[in-house]
């Protein structure tokens, strides 16, 4: 049958400047007007606006467009808008081709402004080759399992499977620990509220036991990973105090939710005195001695009245890996200086600061701690504190900012490194379990800090709290519950679309080599026997259309939906 | 969708349809809940749609917000009601709310505007265009701005002389004086707080010589002028309409400041003052930017690096308040400061200054309800019944704060605030129905 030749429109996004400041949009619109499958080339200030989106579903209709393209950001951003946009116009949302041209053109090239428009230019013309090509395709339909594994059961991981469970979603909290209440569990009087860490994470287990549908799960560590989003395998072993006792269960949830947390920074030996002066001790080894202290503040049998705080030690770092400042620590130093002031007779406070961070309502503390009496000095990163051993003192100096530069000396009874929060030792097992990317700072990932928050790029994976980067405890709660809300949507309906671009076998090519097996990150591909011989097979649940199975098959029985041989082959013409 | 439904019950009443109130109506629509969208503005995106860039990616503001507002106005389980405003909420019974609802008449109707713009030009009316927050001019009849959701006309009746150019010139016969006030009360079962903040007044601190000075504008003012949909299409003082070289932005005007009334720290100033002076590094780079600044709050995901990377850019920061700004002949500025490097009084002289304005409670939340009482903090922000267990809770069972309702926030942590809220209101609407 004779095909009706396609009708495809174009439109090209200034991006308010972005784009058009560095790529000549006109002239991108001008060499794919004359294509014989472009029916429309327009140019448009913000292809994603409400009013531009309006006007393409109705050139399609007028039109009776076959399909449309979008060249404008990174489909990572845009592309499911566009696909709605072909929804709504009555066309199946596979038609839609996306070409990137800010990202690849215009922020990548800002400096040539001539080459960026050219690149823009193949970037356009290979998307119209592939328009050529595209093809109507329906999405998979999976029933999703209603339930979410929680992984780690601090403040952020017990919020979440509370919030969870009262939306009637099955939870399974694992946490690695014999207990649950995480690092807030342990400590004491909390910065806003008269409730202690303990109290707190007391009242919020007690909430958790209450829910007949949250399995709690602890000593546990998740081992294996299957499956995708909606039907998630995981394997999971319980240990108990007897070493020779392991358990593992199998468990299937549908979505699976990060909050592991977060390690304190261990200071290097000799890093402000650490290991090398016994009165050099770390934030959180200060916090529990005022919390278990009374009386005197005592340390090493010696009455401590003045204690130096050293902020900012393992972040905020010029030359190390910390470069990120770990925003909850001046709140909590001047909490806990305030604390002790309090709680001890003859306690005077000195902070070696490089800048207070106590942002918001914190600023109170702050000013509360400035009336009190407590010492503030600052100095900047190239200028900072030091602590010497002199006999049996131990003196921190610095070149004080806030009065000239002057050098300040403090005898101190006590010296407390403020260490902030760094990204978990064992991310690198139970996250690269799950495939979540890191940030430059080794914190997990979200796919966009402000459209997708909470999601990471593997579907169906959420994080919450401080393994996403430093938080306070009200900001972790705040992630923890909107993840929850994302993967109780994720699930609610139980059923989940999925995207039909997976990979495929030619029975007849494929010989079963398991190259393909091999490459496969996902463990999509299955050795079946059909027609007498063993062949690949695709589950097409798992299977992620990466593309990793193609270039290895030597009789190329793999093809790719949506990326076949004839799209991929006409779009590289048109880029060369 | 705008859909002109009376007396009708919805599961949730969202509060303000900026980022935050936005976000939440969207988790409650996506899980199956009919939400009801109201806001006093004339389109939804909150202040959000108004910025330019956002920190610290410096993706642009629109292109993040305008497939939110275009997915919000869409969904089918959400309603919205732009320029109308939210009175008395009484709470009639365990899990019930009425509230009354005014909707101001746009004098337009919106499913016939095709804004294109013709009444704009009829209009013989000029007022100051609060969108651009006063850079420019606009007409009595207009279209908010470019972006704005619904796209339609509206009429400023107040600033309206009635000589009906507009209805002459309208091709869909769109414009409609008889629209009245409509007062409605509606049923909901949970209310989510989505109030969000109002600027410092700079006026309060004469000082700084906020209109007074023609070369002293705020923040958000630079924000409009550096916007994809800026009114200037550059960068200029609005003095002379000299493109300016020698910059200054002045940190905390407002904020951490008791003097006038407001001792907590603002949270975004000092990220989004560096933002545009990176912004401005690009677009005028023979321009000098300096920061003036007490500490420099870069404490989130990512702002630390983007505060080195000013530094790296060549934007100066000095550390020193501001004490007095002054207007030399030709319009530039002296700015009178304590050198905390130097230690002692200086005096700079820029062609042109940017107050960075904190951030403020909106007032009158609490009146909203009559039978109940609203908690506000000690700052008039809403308060949090359970602050770091369940921040977005409030002193009434059933209804929930999102954003900077609840204090200053940026954007990420606002849309986490939401995301809070409507996880508390859908597990609300689950237990009790």
């Amino acid at each position: 049958m004779e095909k009706k030749p396609k009708k495809i429109g174009v439109y090209i996004c200034h991006c308010g400047g972005n784009i058009s400041d560095y790529v000549d949009v006109e002239k991108v619109r001008q060499s794919v007007e004359g294509e014989d499958i472009v029916f429309i080339a327009k140019t448009t200030m913000f292809a994603c606006s409400d009013a531009n989106q309006r006007d393409m579903v109705e050139d399609i209709k007028a039109n009776e467009l076959d399909g449309v393209i979008v060249a404008s950001c990174s489909p990572k951003l845009h592309q499911l808008t566009f696909r709605n946009v072909s929804i709504r116009a009555d066309l199946n949302k596979y038609t839609y081709v996306h070409a990137n041209i800010r990202e690849q053109a215009s922020w990548a090239h800002s400096d040539n402004k001539i080459g960026a428009t050219e690149k823009a230019i193949h970037l356009v013309q290979a998307a119209v080759a592939k328009a050529r090509y595209a093809e109507a395709l329906e999405t998979n339909k999976i029933k999703a399992k209603k339930a979410v594994a929680v992984i780690g059961a601090g403040v952020a991981g017990i919020k979440a499977a509370i919030a969870l469970a009262e939306k009637d979603t099955d939870v399974i909290l694992i946490e690695k620990a014999p207990v649950v209440g995480g690092r807030v569990a342990q400590w004491g009087s909390l910065f806003s509220t008269n409730e202690t860490g303990a109290d707190m994470m007391k009242r919020l287990s007690s909430e958790l036991l209450k829910h007949q549908n949250i399995t709690l799960m602890t000593n546990t560590e998740v081992i294996e990973n299957k499956g995708s989003v909606g039907n998630i395998s995981l394997k999971v072993r319980t240990t108990s105090d007897d070493v020779d006792k392991q358990q593992i269960t199998e468990i299937t949830v549908g979505s699976v939710l990060m909050a592991t947390g977060f390690d304190f920074y261990t200071p290097e030996e000799g890093e402000f005195g650490y290991a090398t002066s016994d009165k050099v001790i770390t934030l959180p080894e200060f916090k529990q001695m005022i919390d278990t202290q009374s009386g005197k503040l005592i340390h090493k049998g010696k009455e401590v009245k003045n204690i130096a705080y050293i902020y900012c030690v393992g972040s905020r770092q010029t030359d190390g890996e910390n470069t990120y400042c770990s925003r909850n620590c001046c709140t909590s130093t001047i909490h806990a200086a305030v604390t002790a002031k309090q709680k001890f007779a003859n306690i005077n406070n000195y902070h070696f600061n490089r800048g207070l961070r106590t942002y918001g309502k914190q600023e109170i503390l702050y000013a509360d701690s400035l009336r009190s009496g407590d010492i503030y000095l600052q100095s900047y990163e190239d200028g900072l504190p030091t602590v010497v051993t002199e006999g049996k003192k131990t003196i921190v100096k610095i070149n004080d900012i806030l009065t000239n530069g002057r050098e300040i000396e403090v005898e101190a009874d006590l010296v407390v490194l403020v260490t902030g929060m760094v990204p978990r030792s064992d991310n690198n097992t139970v996250g690269s379990l799950f495939k979540i990317p890191k940030g430059r700072d080794k914190f997990y990932n979200e796919v966009h800090m402000k459209l997708r928050p909470v999601e990471t790029v593997i579907d169906g994976i959420t994080i919450a709290g401080a393994c996403q980067g430093p938080k306070n405890i009200a900001e972790s709660v705040n992630s923890a519950l909107s993840a929850a809300t994302k993967s109780y949507s994720i699930l609610s309906k139980g059923e989940l679309e999925t995207d039909p671009l997976v990979a495929t076998i030619d029975p007849d090519k494929c010989t079963w080599c398991g190259a393909c097996e091999a490459a496969c990150p996902f463990d999509a591909i299955l050795k079946v026997e059909k027609g007498g011989k063993m062949i690949a097979e695709i589950n097409n649940t798992v299977c992620k259309g990466c593309g990793m199975c193609a270039p290895v098959c030597e009789p190329d029985a793999v093809n790719l939906i949506a990326c076949s041989s004839k799209e991929i082959m006409s779009m590289i013409d048109a880029l060369v | 969708m705008e859909n002109p439904i009376k007396n009708i019950t919805y599961d949730a009443l969202v509060i303000g349809a900026g980022i935050a109130g936005g976000e939440a109506a969207l988790n409650l629509a996506n899980t199956g809940f009919k939400v009801l969208l109201v806001d006093k503005e004339l389109s939804v995106g909150g202040k959000m749609i108004m910025l330019s860039k956002v920190f610290p990616t410096l993706d642009c503001s629109a292109c993040i917000t305008t497939p939110k507002v275009s997915e919000i106005s869409r969904h089918p389980n959400i309603t919205i009601f732009t320029g109308s405003e939210v009175g008395e909420i009484q709470k009639i019974s365990d899990h019930e709310f009425v509230a009354k609802v005014t909707k101001h008449p746009r004098y337009v109707r919106v499913e016939d505007c095709t804004a294109c713009q013709l009444c704009e030009k009829a209009c013989p009316q000029s007022v100051r265009d609060q969108y651009q927050f006063g850079l420019i001019g606009r007409k009595a009849a207009f279209i908010p701005f470019s972006i704005c959701s619904p796209k339609a006309a509206a009429i400023d009746i107040n600033n309206c002389t009635l000589c009906g150019a507009c209805e002459k010139v309208c091709p869909t016969n769109c414009i409609d004086f008889t629209q009245e006030v409509e007062v409605l009360d509606l049923h909901v079962k949970t209310v989510v707080i989505a109030t969000g903040f109002d600027m410092f007044d700079a006026k309060k601190m004469p000082r700084y010589g906020y209109e007074q000075y023609k070369n002293v504008i705020t923040a958000l003012q630079m924000e409009r002028e550096l916007a994809p949909t800026r009114p200037f299409n550059t960068i200029l003082r609005p003095g002379d309409g000299k493109v300016p070289d020698k910059i200054a932005y002045v940190l905390c005007v407002g904020s951490r400041d008791a003097s006038v009334g407001n001792p907590i720290c603002s949270q975004i100033c000092c990220m989004y003052s560096i933002k545009q002076a990176q912004l401005l590094m690009g677009a005028l780079p023979m321009a000098d930017v300096t920061i003036y600044y007490i500490n420099i709050r870069s404490f989130g995901k990512g702002f630390e690096e983007f505060y080195q990377q000013a530094k790296g850019m060549g934007v100066n920061f000095v550390k020193g308040k501001i004490g007095r700004i002054s207007e030399k002949e030709g319009g530039n500025l002296m700015l009178r400061y304590e050198d905390i490097n130097e230690g002692k009084l200086q005096e700079a002289e820029h062609d042109m200054v940017i107050l960075s304005t904190g951030v403020l409670p909106n007032t009158g939340i609490d009146k909203f309800f009559v039978n109940e009482t609203l908690t506000l903090d000690p700052f008039n922000f809403v308060g949090q019944s359970d602050v770091l267990a369940s921040p977005a809770r409030t002193s009434i069972e059933g209804v929930f704060v999102a954003g900077t309702a609840t204090g200053p926030m940026d954007i990420p942590d606002s849309i986490l605030s939401a995301g809070a809220a409507s996880s508390e209101a859908i597990s609300y609407l689950i237990q009790h129905s």
